[in-house]
C-alpha cells in the first residue's frame, strides 16, 4: 500500500487483539490513521468501534498487537508516559461525561493547560479563546449540569483541541444530540481539524456524522473491513 | 419526485414578477440548489405550455443592449392554479418503486451476486452524502444550499439503513424470492 | 410481602461489592451503637451500691456511673456518624435502583418495604451480636441486675434495628416519591437541616431522660456530665457552621486565584457542596476538642494526684477512670477516622465513571489522588485549628482553677491536634487504592 509518495501512516494499530472478559472485541483489527485526515469508524453496536478508539488512544492496553504513533509502540509504553502523551499529543471526546460536573466551562477547557503548567490567566484566557471558535460564546461561566448537550458537546471539543493535538479521537460525539446539535457540533469539528491539521478518529454508527469524514472504515465482528467489503452477511 | 413540476415551480418564480426565459432558468438554479439544473430548451417549452393552457401570457419583448427576449408573465388563472398546486399536500409514497430493492431481487432470480451490489451501492452512496456534506458545510454556505443538501443527505441516509438491515438478511431474503 | 423479601435479597445478591460493604459496615454499626446503648441501659437500671468486678470499683456508686453513661452515650455520636455514612455507600447506584423499581410499576410502599428489607437484616444481626455478647457479660459479672436491666436490653435490642431501618426507608423518600430518582441535571444542595437539629435535641432529650432515672443523692444539683454534653452539642454545631463555611471560604477563594489542577478541582468541588462532608468533619472537630482539654485535664488531673495532696483515696481509682476516659475518646477517634475514611471512598465510588474518563483524556492521577486529598485537608485546617485552641482553653484553665490552681499549662496538649489533623488526612488516603481502581478504562463502557 505505501509507496514513496505518501508519507506512513501518523497512528497504525496491527492485528489488535482484546476481550472484555470472555467477550471477544477485538478480533485482529488493523487500521490506519494519516497525519490530518478525518477517519470515520462505523460498524454495528458491539462491533467494537470504542475499544478500537481506546486502544489506538492508549487508553487500554490490547492483548495482542501493536499500535504505532510517531515511531513509538503505545502499547508498550507506560501509564505516566501514555497520560503525558494523551495530555500533549492527544484529544480525548465523548458522548457524554468528559467535563468536570464542579468546574466551569472555562476551567474544564482550561484544564489541560493548567496540567502542562500553563499559569492561570492565561490558560482562561486561551480557553476563552477556543470556546468562541466552538460558538460556545457567553456560556463561560456554566457548569456543565447547566449546559444543554450541545453546549456540552462543544466545550468538550474547545477542550480536546486547546492543547493543539495532533490527534483528536471522538467517540460517538453527537449520540446525545438532536440532528441539528450533532450538525454544529461535526461542522465545529470538522472546520478546526482541517483548520489546524490535526487527525480526527470518528467513531459513529451514525451515515449523517461519518460524511463529515475523508475516509470510512468498517468494523465487523471487530476487524476492520474496508469501505467495499462493508455490509459481509453473518451466515 | 412525484408531483414536483416544471410548470408549477417556473409558475412560482413569474409571481414575483414578468421574466423572460434565460432570467427563469437562472433564478431556477439558485433558488433550488443541488436540484438537477434545468435545460433552456426545457424551461422554452415549457413557457409555450403554459400560454398554450392560459397559464401565462406574453408581455412582450425586452432586448437590454442584448439580444431580443420574450418576456411572460402570469395569468389570473395560472395564480390560481399556482395556489391551488402549492396547497395540496403531496401524496406520501403511493407506490413503492424501489431500484435498488428491484435490482436485488433481480440479482438474486438471475442467479448474481446481491451482496456484491448492496456494497458497491452503499460506497456510492457515501461518497455522495461526503459530497454534500462539503457543500453543506463549507464556509459561507447559505440556508437554501444547507436546506436542500440536508434533504438530500436524509433520504441518502435512509437508503444506507435500509441497504444495512437488507444485508444482513440477504439470506432469508434468497430462500423466499427461490421459493416462490 | 414474601415476593418483596425475594426480590430484595436477588437485588442485593446482584449487585457489585459496594453493596456487601455496606451491609457489612451497617452491621459493624448497629452492633457498636446497639453495645453502646446496651452499656448505658444496664448501667442506669442499677440502683444504689453495688460490688461490680470490673474498671476498679468506678462501676459501683451511683455518681461514677452516672459519668460512665454520660460517655457511653456520648460516644454514640461518632458511632452515629459512621453508621450515616455506611447507609450512604453505593446510595447513587440504590437510588437508582429503587427509582427503577418504581418506573417498572413498584408502588412507593413496595419499594420501601425493598429497601427496608436490604438494610433491616443487617442492622438485626449486628443488634443480636452486641445484645448476646452484653447478655452474656451482664451475667457472667455477677447477678446486679433487676427486672429494669432485662426490660432495658429487651427494649435495645428491638429499638435499635427498628430505627436504623427506619433512618434508612427515611433516607429514600425522594426516590420513593418520584419513579425518576433523584438523578437532576443540577444536584440539589445539602444543608445541615432541620433533621439535623432535631437529631440533636432527641439525644439531648434521651440523655436528659437517662439522667433522670439514675439513682442520686439527694440534694446535689447534676451540673457536671450535663455541663459537658451541652457544652458539646453547641460545639458541635458551631464546628458544623465552621467546617460548612470553611470549605466554602477556601473553596471560593482558592478557585478564584489558583493555578494548581489539583487545588482547583478540589476548590471547586468545596465551592459546589460545602456542606458534603461536613458531618463526618464535625465529628473530628468534637474529638478534637474533647481530645485536647481530656489531655490537659488528665496532666493536671496526675500532677494534684502526685503532689501528694490525696493521700488517702485510691490512686487506681483515679488513673483507672483516665484510662478508660482515655480509651473511649480513642475509640471515638478511631470510628471517626472509619467514617471518614468510608465518606471519601463512597465520593469515589460515587464519581467513578467521571474519574475514568478524566484519566482517559488525560489529566494524571496523581494530579486527582492531590485534589482528593486536599477536599478534606483545606476544609479541616482551619477547624482543627480552633478546636485545638478550644481544647487547650479548657485544660488551661482547669490547671488555672484545679485545687487552687497554679499547676503547670499543659502545653503537650496541642500536639493532640496536630496528630488528629494528620490522622484525618491518613484516613482519606486510604481510599487512594480505591481511585487507582476507579479510573480504569473499564469504566468507560458503561455510559
Amino acid at each position: 500500500m505505501n509507496n514513496a509518495a505518501t508519507p506512513g501512516p501518523l497512528l497504525a494499530a496491527r492485528d489488535l487483539v482484546k476481550a472484555h472478559g470472555r467477550t471477544p472485541a477485538l478480533r485482529g483489527a488493523s487500521l490506519d490513521l494519516r497525519a490530518g485526515e478525518i477517519l470515520a469508524v462505523t460498524g454495528a453496536s458491539g462491533s467494537g468501534k470504542s475499544t478500537l478508539l481506546h486502544c489506538m488512544a492508549g487508553i487500554v492496553r490490547p492483548d495482542r498487537g501493536s499500535v504505532t504513533y510517531g515511531g513509538q509502540r503505545l502499547d508498550r509504553l507506560p501509564e505516566k508516559r501514555l497520560s503525558e502523551l494523551r495530555r500533549t499529543d492527544f484529544g480525548v471526546v465523548f458522548q457524554f461525561g468528559q467535563l468536570i460536573p464542579e468546574l466551569t466551562a472555562l476551567d474544564n477547557v482550561a484544564l489541560p493547560l493548567l496540567l502542562a503548567g500553563t499559569p492561570r490567566s492565561r490558560a482562561r484566557e486561551r480557553a476563552g479563546e477556543w470556546l468562541e471558535r466552538f460558538g460556545a460564546r457567553g456560556q463561560e461561566e456554566l457548569r456543565p449540569g447547566e449546559m444543554s448537550g450541545g453546549q456540552a458537546q462543544r466545550t468538550a471539543l474547545a477542550r480536546a483541541l486547546v492543547t493543539g493535538p495532533k490527534v483528536v479521537f471522538a467517540d460517538e460525539p453527537t449520540g446525545a444530540l438532536d440532528s441539528l446539535a450533532g450538525e454544529q457540533v461535526m461542522t465545529a469539528l470538522a472546520h478546526t481539524a482541517r483548520e489546524s491539521g490535526t487527525a480526527v478518529l470518528l467513531i459513529t454508527h451514525d451515515a449523517r456524522t461519518a460524511a463529515y469524514a475523508d475516509r470510512e472504515a468498517s468494523l465487523h465482528d471487530g476487524t476492520v473491513v474496508t469501505e467495499d467489503t462493508v455490509l459481509e452477511v453473518t451466515p | 419526485m412525484i408531483g414536483m413540476s416544471t410548470r408549477h415551480i417556473l409558475l412560482g418564480l413569474l409571481a414575483s414578477g414578468p421574466s423572460h426565459g434565460y432570467d427563469l432558468k437562472r433564478r431556477h438554479d439558485e433558488r433550488f440548489p443541488q436540484a438537477r439544473p434545468l435545460a433552456y430548451g426545457q424551461v422554452y417549452t415549457t413557457l409555450q405550455r403554459l400560454v398554450r393552457d392560459g397559464l401565462a401570457e406574453i408581455e412582450g419583448t425586452d432586448s437590454d443592449g442584448g439580444p431580443e427576449r420574450t418576456v411572460y408573465r402570469t395569468t389570473e388563472t395560472g395564480s390560481r392554479e399556482l395556489a391551488h398546486w402549492a396547497a395540496e399536500i403531496a401524496p406520501p409514497a403511493p407506490f413503492v418503486t424501489n431500484e435498488i430493492f428491484a435490482k436485488v431481487v433481480v440479482a438474486i432470480l438471475s442467479g448474481g451476486d446481491p451482496a456484491a451490489y448492496l456494497r458497491a451501492q452503499r460506497a456510492a452512496h457515501m461518497r455522495r452524502m461526503r459530497e454534500l456534506t462539503a457543500v453543506k458545510s463549507a464556509p459561507g454556505a447559505d440556508l437554501a444550499t444547507v436546506l436542500s443538501a440536508d434533504f438530500a443527505l436524509n433520504h441518502l441516509d435512509a437508503d444506507l439503513r435500509w441497504m444495512t438491515t437488507t444485508a444482513a438478511r440477504l439470506t432469508t431474503l434468497t430462500a423466499e424470492v427461490d421459493a416462490a | 410481602m414474601t415476593a418483596d423479601l425475594r426480590l430484595a435479597w436477588h437485588l442485593v445478591r446482584g449487585s457489585d461489592r459496594h453493596e456487601w460493604w455496606r451491609i457489612a459496615l451497617t452491621g459493624v454499626g448497629a452492633l457498636l451503637a446497639t453495645g453502646l446503648a446496651l452499656g448505658a441501659v444496664v448501667l442506669a437500671s442499677l440502683r444504689g451500691h453495688h460490688a461490680i468486678p470490673v474498671a476498679d470499683g468506678l462501676l459501683d456508686d451511683p455518681g461514677e456511673r452516672a459519668g460512665v453513661v454520660a460517655a457511653l452515650l456520648l460516644l454514640m455520636i461518632p458511632v452515629l456518624g459512621f453508621l450515616g455514612q455506611s447507609a450512604r455507600l453505593g446510595a447513587v447506584h440504590r437510588d437508582r435502583r429503587l427509582a427503577g423499581l418504581r418506573l417498572a410499576g413498584a408502588t412507593p410502599w413496595q419499594v420501601r418495604r425493598i429497601a427496608a428489607a436490604e438494610t433491616g437484616p443487617a442492622c438485626l444481626a449486628g443488634s443480636a451480636v452486641a445484645t448476646v455478647l452484653c447478655a452474656l457479660l451482664v451475667v457472667r459479672t455477677g447477678d446486679h441486675s433487676s427486672v429494669w436491666t432485662w426490660t432495658g436490653i429487651a427494649v435495645v435490642a428491638v429499638g435499635m434495628p427498628v430505627v436504623g431501618t427506619l433512618t434508612g426507608v427515611l433516607a429514600l423518600r425522594r426516590v420513593v416519591a418520584s419513579p425518576l430518582g433523584t438523578v437532576r441535571r443540577v444536584r440539589p444542595r445539602t444543608r445541615p437541616g432541620l433533621m439535623f437539629f432535631g437529631a440533636v435535641a432527641l439525644f439531648l432529650g434521651a440523655l436528659f431522660a437517662s439522667y433522670l432515672s439514675l439513682d442520686r443523692r439527694p440534694g446535689t444539683v447534676p451540673t457536671g456530665p450535663m455541663l459537658v454534653v451541652s457544652g458539646l452539642a453547641l460545639a458541635g454545631a458551631a464546628a458544623l457552621w465552621l467546617v460548612g463555611a470553611a470549605a466554602r471560604l477556601t473553596g471560593r477563594l482558592l478557585a478564584a486565584r489558583t493555578g494548581s489542577p489539583a487545588v482547583l478541582i478540589a476548590a471547586e468541588r468545596l465551592r459546589d457542596d460545602p456542606w458534603a462532608a461536613a458531618r463526618t468533619h464535625t465529628v473530628v472537630l468534637l474529638v478534637t476538642v474533647v481530645g485536647t482539654g481530656f489531655v490537659g485535664i488528665r496532666r493536671t488531673l496526675l500532677e494534684v494526684l502526685g503532689s501528694g495532696k490525696h493521700v488517702s483515696e485510691d490512686l487506681s481509682f483515679y488513673t483507672t477512670g483516665l484510662d478508660l476516659t482515655a480509651a473511649a475518646i480513642g475509640v471515638g477517634l478511631v470510628i471517626t477516622l472509619s467514617g471518614l475514611a468510608v465518606g471519601t471512598a463512597e465520593s469515589l465510588a460515587t464519581r467513578r465513571r467521571t474519574l475514568a474518563v478524566q484519566a482517559a483524556v488525560g489529566v494524571p492521577r496523581a494530579v486527582l489522588g492531590r485534589a482528593l486529598l486536599l477536599e478534606t485537608a483545606l476544609p479541616l485546617a482551619p477547624g482543627v485549628l480552633v478546636a485545638g485552641i478550644g481544647g487547650a482553653a479548657i485544660g488551661t484553665g482547669y490547671a488555672s482553677l484545679a485545687e487552687g490552681g497554679g499547676w503547670s499549662t499543659p502545653w503537650t496538649a496541642l500536639l493532640v491536634p496536630v496528630a488528629v489533623y494528620a490522622a484525618s488526612l491518613l484516613a482519606a488516603a486510604t481510599a487512594l487504592p480505591l481511585l487507582h481502581r476507579s479510573v480504569r478504562p473499564a469504566e468507560l463502557r458503561y455510559a
